[in-house]
């Protein structure tokens, strides 16, 4: 397909169908290499292929499911950043995981869960989860929208408030009922965020999978347009973009496949704020090649995270499972830091 | 119905020739999609308000557009045209509405009143489909450090991908032409923080190059360069305006610049047009004096060109005026 074209003497390299393939194949061999030598780490510090295939399906549940998240955190903060211009935005700025904290905490308060209950057997906390990711993040676009216009610094402002006005609203109700939270398995273990598949139910993985899966092929169809995104309004409109139908278009879905991702694992951080940046530092920032990759690096990076998490659990100084998010957030605040600091000094120079 | 459209057909300034019958596929989509491409336009009522020819080979018809930010009128009752291959600068102090009447001619802001590209009013163009015809640069572009100039120009491309953004060999091919032409091949594969601010905006006027406009819409496209970007910038125009039939419609706080390359010269004030014409008639010092609050001056030298200064008194600092 390449070959047809006539020699150039310029170094564009056309982004065809090949292309797109080959990213996807470069993307999801980088992902499959790492997630196989996954595979070889247990929870009790042994190294190697699982012989026994109950161990081995257990493994395979949580490198998958780890790998899930880490793939939709990583898509979705592409996305952001791209729509909301601004390359601190991560998946989680316009309230999708403090909503999704808080509806999970409320349901386990034995009235509400008595009453969902009631209402639809299949409520459990993913469930929750999610509806308390998709009420947030309407509440945000609701309170930004003028006229049905988005516009990215009313949307970052907003998502602040809400999820401030969240997070409050959690505290206040874990002050005047502590009990809850202290029950075991609570909120608190939902809040830190971890791959933790004895609590999931197979459907309830393979819904999270699904909505994945069909949102980011969403996401890469539109990620034409994304590059047209980062521009001004008025630029992305002559470049023929609806940009307003594309803000709301790809916030929405982007935020889908983060609830979907939260609901299962609760919010891990700095994954979608981390992956688009180090894609981007690897393949440049067109969105069309930065979307597999990031999508690629995320899947690796989370279930690489996980499966350190199981290598610290058989050292004697841990001796626990720690959450995931714990450790991607160590190992993400740093990074953070050093990324403001560089933009800093680029904006000084 | 199509013989007649056939028949004016070769009037369509073309950049390029074979992109022509593509574009006519997709038009097809819309209801009015087979307009043709560029037609003649009878507009009895530009009679009334402005003494030029009715019939004209119109790229843009803008008619009685009214605009306001709030209650805040900006634009009042502005008409113009713009045929093919004209430069047309237009002039006004801060805030007379010359940026928000370029934003209102491809769809940006919504005004009132009509606006025809090719005959077809902006409601009933897909905005894909006008991006092809009509670039925009504005006062400011936005862009990133890190991105190549490559990446730039391909965005040019936009109303031409495919799904998936998918690109053909035609986008690649008019990528390199463009460049080729600007003479920013060597920097293509350049991030744009190491370009300076006059190879910068070569760049992003590539970009609206790339998208094969036949009308480009430039918000001051002087603001970043010096004066020999400045010059070799109005050349650059001056020779895609004569050799591809481009239409411009550029903002500009020079009125000496625009009245070097510029055509014509459209004079607002307050949102309204207070003169157009040939830059002779339109840099009038009483005229100017009034508009921009500041006593001016002008010169003729022999070359038949007119150039107009602000008279300042101050004190020892400058003559009132050169006197060459």
């Amino acid at each position: 397909m390449l070959q047809a074209a006539p020699k150039l003497e310029f170094s564009v390299r056309r982004w065809g169908a090949a292309r797109l393939l080959l990213t996807l194949a470069g993307a999801f061999v980088l992902w499959a290499v790492v997630a196989a030598l996954c595979l070889c780490v247990g929870s009790t510090g042994e190294i190697g292929w699982p012989a026994d295939p109950g161990v081995r399906a257990i493994r395979l549940e949580v490198v998958l499911l780890s790998s899930m998240v880490g793939a939709s955190l990583a898509a979705a903060g592409v996305v952001y950043q791209a729509i909301l211009r601004n390359p601190l935005a991560d998946p989680y700025l316009l309230g999708v995981s403090s909503g999704a904290s808080l509806l999970a905490y409320v349901w386990r308060f034995p009235f509400v869960a008595a009453i969902a209950g009631s209402l639809f057997a299949v409520v459990s906390q993913q469930v929750c989860a999610f509806v308390g990711a998709m009420a947030a993040i309407s509440l945000v676009l609701l309170l930004s929208t003028r006229r049905g216009r988005l516009e990215p610094v009313t949307l970052v402002l907003v998502g602040v408030i809400v999820n401030a006005l969240n997070g409050s609203l959690f505290l206040l109700l874990n002050a005047r009922f502590p009990e809850v939270t202290a029950a075991a398995g609570g909120a608190v273990a939902f809040l830190v965020g971890g791959i933790q598949t004895t609590t999931l139910l197979p459907r309830q993985e393979y819904a999270a999978a699904l909505i994945a899966g069909v949102g980011w092929i969403v996401l890469l169809y539109l990620s034409g347009q994304l590059n047209v995104a980062t521009l001004g309004e008025a630029e992305a409109e002559a470049l023929g973009t609806r940009i307003q139908r594309l803000r709301w278009a790809a916030l929405i879905v982007a935020s889908i496949i983060t609830a979907a991702a939260v609901s299962v694992s609760g919010p891990i951080g700095f994954v979608g704020l981390i992956c688009p940046h180090v894609a981007r530092m690897i393949v440049g920032s067109d969105q069309r090649r930065l979307l597999p990759w990031s999508t690629g690096i995320g899947a690796a990076l989370l279930a690489a995270a996980d499966a350190a998490t199981r290598i610290l659990a058989g050292r004697p100084a841990v001796n626990t499972l720690l959450p995931v998010g714990v450790l991607t957030a160590l190992l993400g605040a740093p990074f953070f830091l050093q990324l403001l600091w560089q933009r800093g000094a680029r904006i000084e120079s | 119905m199509r013989t007649k459209q056939l028949a004016v057909r070769p009037l369509t300034p073309t950049l390029s020739p074979e992109y022509e019958g593509e574009g006519d596929k997709t038009d097809l989509r819309s209801d009015r999609g087979d307009a043709p491409r560029l037609r003649r336009v009878r507009v009895p009522a530009m009679n009334a308000v402005n003494p030029r020819p009715l019939i004209m080979d119109a790229l843009l018809h803008a008619e009685n557009l009214d605009f306001s930010y709030g209650d805040h009128p900006v634009l009042r009752g502005v008409t113009l045209h713009l045929a093919p291959g004209e430069i047309v600068a237009l002039l006004g102090p801060n805030g007379s509405g010359k940026s928000t009447l370029l934003r209102c001619l491809f769809g940006n802001l919504a005004a009132t009143g009509a606006i025809l590209w090719e005959g077809k009013p902006l409601p009933a163009w897909r905005r894909r489909d006008l991006a092809k015809r009509v670039a925009y640069l504005a006062q400011s572009p936005a862009w990133e450090p890190e991105q190549r100039v490559a990446d730039v120009l391909r965005m040019g491309r936009a109303p031409y991908l495919q799904a998936f953004g998918i690109e053909s060999p035609k986008d690649i091919e008019v990528i390199g032409q463009v460049a080729a032409a600007l003479a920013i091949t060597d920097l293509l594969d350049r991030p744009l923080h190491t370009l300076s601010g006059g190879q910068r905006q070569v760049v992003f006027l590539g970009r609206c190059l790339a998208q094969e406009p036949r009308a480009l819409l430039l918000d001051e496209p002087n603001t970043f360069l010096d004066l020999r970007h400045q010059v070799d910038l109005g050349r650059r125009l001056k020779d895609l305006a004569s050799r591809q039939g481009i239409a411009v419609l550029m903002a500009s706080h020079d009125l000496n610049l625009a009245g070097m390359f510029a055509d014509r010269l459209l004079l607002l004030e307050n949102g309204k047009i207070v003169a157009d014409g040939p830059p002779t008639e339109v840099l009038r010092p009483e005229l100017l004096s009034r508009v921009y609050g500041l006593p001016m001056e002008r010169v003729e030298p022999a070359d038949g060109k007119v150039y107009v200064f602000p008279k300042i008194d101050a004190e020892g600092e400058r003559e009132t005026g050169p006197e060459t």
